[in-house]
């Protein structure tokens, strides 16, 4: 039987053209679909890894590059075990992409800070890319990642030349540093009270692991930045990614579909946001 | 209104037996105290088109417990080709159920294709209720005993036959095809009609009073009034984390995907799950949105009775009284409806 509709549950092949190792625990995996498939960033997707199961993942890569997409992922539980043992040539799934994404025309005129920490620097990647697309867009970029140990800061090469760009005000630190570390050592709450921001418009996009995600929401809030400014990545137990399933659903939303980046402001007061 | 006919009850089984040429005809027939689906052969005396819903609710026939969606990459969509339904002795309450799944599994941006044809070719031949049990409560949640809408035919059971009401093509053409079996319905077999429904009603509303139900009108912002109530707790004191609450609620409809391997292919299957359970909300990096199961029961509820409401301006519940029944922890869906409006004022 063959429907002219599509079936939303169906995966679109993709070859595994590159693994890169990030850290430790992290991956980046280049993929190519078999077919068109395209995002706006911090859009997610969710990626199968065949007779395994599928996981959802924002992907990492420029949304401007259409042949190929990259998805950073840590090594956390059963599928991305699997995809970890993946290697060139490899066959995985796509669907998707799924959800909202950045709203980075409401972003246009003001300054956006980029706020990670640690593998969550991922979907904020493509996000740097699509902000460097149009960057004389914005009034000024900020960047503020932090990561465990030197040894977990990922895409470490590529932030590098982030840091010697005009329109980049960029600081990085490690919880704890090593013996070559010569950067900042604390929390990535630590490195945000040297900003100097029009608070009543600057944007921020925080994306990290729910402590940081919880305190760095607090930390901005203290600096006086407005709760619709703040754009958060929601990781919630998306499975169907359609607004069907019901796993992801937080208060009246459901991650997948109305997110995964929600402002501060419609969330708040919801019930189980940071865990 | 609709074209009236008349069907004896010898004549009903006759267009069965027409109707079963072109689909697998599924009717209720009573066990003991229950009432349960069964595929229609021939006349038997087990067989209760009247009466009050089946124990089992309508939506295992749209979407099943344990389905294929996919295998491997192909587009080609699995399975099929099977004879539709034609499910006879709906009750109104399951069609309410309906009306949540397709919001959910239809009426989004993203259409369930293998819901959509199961919804497209299934006939659905609803009846009045002509009685209730004690766990019936459908008038609270704003669903009578018998369908007005949404059926393809309804009949409703008199003494010696049914009263039939056409009410979309599908019904029509299936109506037509053994029309020869059909008489004309003049009044006195619609008054007769309306004395039962009346009667039902009746029973309907003395149980809601009984077990003072309160309405969907009464229940506007409750889970909100009541989030941080001590209710949710001590409802949550007997619970065995079953789900059985969430299997057999006409309305519930969370499922999960799961991929298995199938020779050298992938199989996706879609299954039901229920937010009972404590693994429902995990993320692989450690998180749980509702460790607890009491959040899990508050969680259920705030599906239902605000989810719902916003999204889609229905209550999720249909008054059939099926988790009353099914929950081995006598959890009572109406006493924890009473508690949150009593609480609230």
């Amino acid at each position: 039987m063959r429907h002219k509709e599509k079936n939303i549950y169906r995966p679109i092949e993709a070859e595994v053209l590159d693994v890169v190792t990030e850290s430790p625990t992290i991956k980046t995996f280049k993929l190519r679909p078999r077919e068109e498939l395209t995002f706006r960033t911090g859009q997610f997707m969710e990626m199968t890894v065949p007779g395994v199961g599928e996981a959802p993942f924002t992907p990492s890569s420029k949304p401007s590059v259409k042949d190929t997409i990259e998805m950073t992922i840590m090594e956390v539980g059963k599928v991305t075990k699997e995809i970890h043992r993946l290697q060139k040539g490899d066959t995985v799934g796509l669907r998707g992409p799924y959800g909202a994404g950045y709203p980075l025309d409401d972003f246009a005129g003001k300054e956006v800070l980029v706020f990670g920490g640690g593998v969550g620097l991922a979907p904020l990647r493509s996000l740097m890319y699509a902000l460097f697309d149009r960057v004389s867009d914005f009034k000024k970029l900020f960047f503020r990642y932090g990561a465990k140990t030197p040894g977990d800061i990922i895409y470490k090469e590529e932030i590098k030349t982030w840091e010697k760009m005009k329109e980049v005000d960029y600081r990085i630190t490690v919880d704890n540093g090593d013996d070559k570390w010569k950067g900042h050592v604390g929390l990535v709450t630590t490195i945000l009270d040297d900003m100097k921001l029009d608070l009543d418009t600057a944007i921020a996009a925080v994306c990290g692991p729910p402590i940081m995600m919880k305190f760095g929401t607090f930390k901005l809030l203290e600096l006086g930045f407005k709760e619709e400014n703040i754009h958060l990545s929601m990781e919630k137990n998306m499975s169907c990614g359609l607004g069907k399933c019901g796993h992801c659903r937080i208060g009246p939303y459901y991650a997948c579909k109305d997110g995964p980046v929600f402002t501060y402001d419609r969330i708040k007061d919801l019930h189980g946001i940071w865990d | 209104m609709a074209e009236k006919k008349y069907l004896t009850r010898e004549n009903f089984y006759a267009f069965l037996d027409i109707l079963k040429k072109s689909h697998r005809v599924f009717l209720p027939v009573k066990k003991g105290e229950q009432r349960f689906w069964k595929e229609y052969d021939k006349p038997s005396e087990d067989i209760v088109i009247g009466e009050v819903r089946a124990f089992e609710p309508l939506k295992s026939f749209f979407t099943l417990a344990r389905e294929i969606v996919a295998e491997g990459f192909s587009p080609d969509v699995p399975h099929g080709g099977d004879k539709p339904f034609a499910l006879v002795g709906v009750k109104a309450c399951d069609m309410k159920g309906m009306k949540v799944q397709d919001h959910v599994f239809l009426d989004h941006d993203y259409t369930d294709i293998f819901y959509k044809k199961m919804r497209d070719d299934n006939l659905i031949i609803t009846s009045d209720c002509t009685r209730a049990i004690d766990t019936c409560f459908c008038l609270a949640m704003g669903v009578k005993p018998y369908s007005e809408e949404g059926f393809d035919i309804n009949i409703s059971e008199e003494d010696n036959g049914f009263l039939v009401e056409v009410g979309s093509e599908k019904g029509r053409k299936a109506v037509e095809k053994s029309s020869y079996l059909f008489q004309p319905a003049d009044d006195t077999f619609v008054a007769r009609r309306d004395r039962i429904r009346a009667g039902v009603e009746q029973e309907v509303r003395e149980n809601v009073e009984r077990n003072s139900v309160p309405e969907e009108k009464d229940l506007q912002g409750m889970i909100e009034k009541n989030f941080d109530s001590e209710i949710w707790e001590d409802e949550a004191k007997t619970c065995v984390e079953c789900g059985a609450c969430t299997i057999i609620c006409p309305t519930c409809h969370c499922f999960l995907l799961y991929d298995q391997k199938d020779g050298e292919k992938m199989a996706r299957l879609r299954i039901w799950d229920s937010c009972m359970i404590k693994d429902y909300a995990h993320v692989a990096g450690g998180g749980n949105a509702r460790p607890w199961l009491w959040e899990r029961l508050r969680n259920r509820f705030e599906k239902k009775f605000d989810f719902f409401p916003k999204v889609a301006d229905i209550y999720a519940c249909t008054g059939c009284g099926r988790c009353v029944s099914g929950c081995p922890a006598k959890i009572d869906i109406r006493k924890v409806l009473r508690r949150l409006v009593d609480d609230a004022s």
